[in-house]
């Protein structure tokens, strides 16, 4: 909870000291603003390590397959550091860029999801095949 | 949740764009560019340590 708390206090003075330096030094400004969102989603890491190891243990206990929940984690993920650096694109004043990072990010995400719709075609296929 | 490293970047733009006015109203324009790169570059050198940290947590936690 003290993380939680310190993480808005950082917040909120970063956005002050970003709009203090956005005049007479916006590259350093963006730089300052990129580094508070790795600090902040450096602590929202630790936040999640329990509710991935709580997956973890789901998994186990319903006996699913491994890659069935990495692949999900790992979307998870990439739409994490996705969304981060094309918002900060954003601000820096790069739409464009931002928009094609959450457009590189959706490619991955379906491409990694690809052994998983092969799967469920090559399920159906069978399931079709027997009827 | 090191706050300090926020502090320093700040205090780095803050001096670097006195020193940046200061020299370009001495007629020294060059040298007032090259004091912002600076500043940019040891700033983005402290970054990229952060940014490294932030991806090796996230490779460990999402078991890339």
């Amino acid at each position: 909870m003290t993380l939680y708390l310190q993480a808005c206090g950082a917040v909120l003075l970063t956005a002050i000291l970003v709009l203090t330096l956005k005049h007479n030094n916006s590259e350093i400004g963006t730089v300052l603003a990129i580094f508070a969102c790795c600090m902040v989603a450096l602590a929202a890491m630790h936040y999640l390590e329990p509710v991935v190891d709580f997956l973890q243990a789901l998994e186990d206990l319903g006996g699913l397959d491994r890659n069935m929940t990495a692949t999900l984690l790992k979307a998870a993920g990439i739409g994490m550091v996705t969304e981060i650096a094309g918002l900060v694109c954003k601000d820096a004043g790069n739409e464009s860029l931002g928009k094609v990072m959450q457009l590189l990010g959706t490619s991955v995400i379906l491409w990694l999801s690809m052994p998983l719709l092969t799967a469920l075609i090559e399920l159906l296929q069978k399931i079709l095949g027997e009827l | 949740m090191d706050i300090d490293l926020v502090f320093k970047i700040a205090a780095i733009g803050i001096i670097v764009s006195i020193l940046n006015q200061v020299l370009s109203r001495s007629g020294r324009d060059e040298q007032a560019t090259m004091t912002t790169l600076a500043g940019l570059v040891v700033v983005l050198m402290m970054l990229a340590q952060k940014i490294a940290d932030l991806f090796d947590l996230v490779k460990a936690l999402f078991k890339f």
